[in-house]
């Protein structure tokens, strides 16, 4: 079932063109893996998929809702669907894993308890389990800034993961990682799609690392799409036709 | 080769001359001093700076100095229960001020303001309660609300307000947005995201600043008593009335006692924030 509909999404910066006409449909529990040289428009895109910036035009379909067409409160709500993972990870740093985990649980919990942080039983219960799927149990009551890039990383994953998100989308989220802790991270992301049904779009900009993560890789080129294919006919060919003839890594 | 760079291990290079000052900006920039000086005679007559009538006024100076010594520290009980009225005046009148600025803080940051709508007035609020001295609103709270430290409260309550507020929403706009922006995409509200996510950031400097403006306010609560607004002030001015020089003496000590006590503990305070 397709979650995600995007269709002719076309986006300006002061007149100069960042996105044309992108067209990018995503099912659940598939992760599709955004790839393509710097200046392609993947940072724009994914800043337009959750409206932090206003498309020009197009049709942004989330779960049957256009949200084109949304402002203030329902836009608000229809953003529920979608679950972000940022480069930077964006924790609050003075808050522990497990309250961070919980930002994602805000909308459903009355603004008293928020105020006072008295989660009820059951949302903590549900924030320790997503937090076990990361794999970061044991580091629930650790404060965010002690922990590193990569379980930061994991418990941003987590934070979406609480959410009611449908959509999960992770601009660059290994980008400034150690290989270790990036496979961490993309195994995390994966499982977010195989076990529980979340339809992920992930940008990248290491092509090797896309094989064995995502179901789908979509080039981007000037603002186009120029590649949209399984991952196994993503190839040393497909590679160089994206990025130029100057050869970058070859996809492992 | 010289030791430095023999150090750096690089050949000599020589310095590129700096482009050259225009004529016009010479010019501009003598214009602009002649304006300073110019200025700031101006000023001097205004201020009626007369050395003379410095020097004529030595003599007396002389006198009163004399007579503080000894201090007279008869009323030293009644000295220190007004050096304590004026400190719970500062306490007070800050804490309320807290209370005032943390809601009008996130309407005032730009990085959390509902519109830029809310913010402006709220803003020119804001500047207009700092650009009015404490002082004067405890001369304004006295005629409303009688003789007394309450109005000395009040007073340091509103201007204090003003800052806060300004200096709060300064910090929250130095804040990094991700954070709270990742949490307005789960579509919770601005009540629940700016208490949950922005106060524990904010925190930390607040209360530095909170202190520091507490202390900025015990000091500003030892003339409040001039006006009539409680406090040490007040045994201060009536002090002087009464040219009672060895009284006097006694009470700038207190102050100036209770001014370093405070110092030393609000920095410490704010070290272990830090």
């Amino acid at each position: 079932m397709t979650v995600l509909a995007v269709s002719g999404l076309s986006h300006a910066y002061a007149g100069i063109p960042v996105l044309r006409a992108v067209d990018l449909s995503v099912a659940a529990g598939e992760v599709v893996a955004v790839v393509g040289p710097s200046g392609a428009g993947k940072t724009t895109l994914f800043r337009c998929l959750t409206r932090l910036v206003r498309p020009d035009s197009g049709v942004l379909a989330v779960h049957g809702r256009d949200l084109m067409v949304l402002d203030g409160a329902a836009l608000r709500e229809a953003r529920r669907d979608l679950g972000l993972v940022f480069q930077s990870y964006n924790l609050v740093r003075r808050l522990t894993a497990l309250q961070n985990v919980l930002v994602g649980r805000l909308a459903d919990v009355p603004t008293w308890r928020v105020v006072l942080r008295r989660f009820p039983a059951e949302e903590q219960r549900l924030a320790a389990s997503c937090l076990q799927q990361v794999g970061l149990l044991g580091h629930a009551h650790t404060r965010a800034d002690r922990l590193s890039g990569g379980q930061q990383q994991r418990v941003a994953i987590a934070r979406a993961l609480a959410s009611r998100a449908r959509v999960v989308l992770a601009d660059e989220p290994v980008a400034s990682l150690d290989p270790a802790s990036a496979a961490a991270v993309l195994s995390a992301l994966r499982s977010l799609a195989t076990d529980h049904g979340k339809a992920v779009v992930c940008s990248l900009h290491q092509v090797e690392l896309v094989a064995g993560f995502a179901d789908r890789v979509v080039g981007l080129r000037d603002g186009r799409v120029v590649l949209d294919v399984p991952v196994r006919e993503f190839d040393a060919d497909a590679v160089r036709a994206l990025y130029g003839p100057a050869g970058v890594a070859e996809p492992v | 080769m010289t030791p430095v760079q023999e150090r750096a291990g690089t050949a000599p290079v020589a310095v590129p001359a700096r482009p050259a000052r225009s004529l016009r900006a010479r010019a501009s920039r003598s214009a602009l001093a002649l304006l300073g000086l110019v200025g700031f005679a101006a000023c001097l007559r205004l201020a009626d700076v007369d050395p003379v009538e410095l020097v004529e006024g030595l003599p007396t100076i002389a006198d009163w100095l004399a007579e503080a010594f000894p201090p007279d520290t008869s009323a030293f009980g009644t000295l220190l229960l007004r050096a304590a009225e004026t400190v719970a005046i500062a306490v007070v009148g800050t804490v309320f001020a807290v209370l005032l600025a943390l809601p009008l803080c996130v309407l005032a940051a730009r990085t959390t303001t509902p519109s830029g709508w809310v913010r402006l007035p709220v803003r020119l609020f804001l500047n207009g309660l700092r650009g009015v001295d404490a002082f004067v609103f405890a001369l304004l709270f006295v005629a409303a609300v009688g003789l007394g430290p309450f109005a000395g409260v009040l007073g340091i309550a509103l201007h204090t307000w003003g800052s806060m507020g300004k200096l709060f929403a300064e910090t929250i706009e130095a804040l990094p947005p991700g954070p709270l922006e990742a949490a307005e995409l789960t579509g919770a509200g601005r009540l629940k995201t700016s208490t949950f996510t922005l106060l524990p950031d904010v925190l930390p400097s607040a209360s530095g600043i909170g202190l520091y403006l507490l202390e900025f306010n015990i000091r500003a609560s030892t003339v409040l008593g001039v006006v009539g607004a409680g406090g040490i002030g007040q045994e201060l001015k009536n002090a002087v009335d009464l040219l009672a020089f060895d009284r006097l003496a006694t009470i700038l000590l207190v102050i100036l006692a209770m001014v370093t006590v405070v110092d030393q503990v609000s920095a410490r305070l704010r070290k272990a924030l830090a």
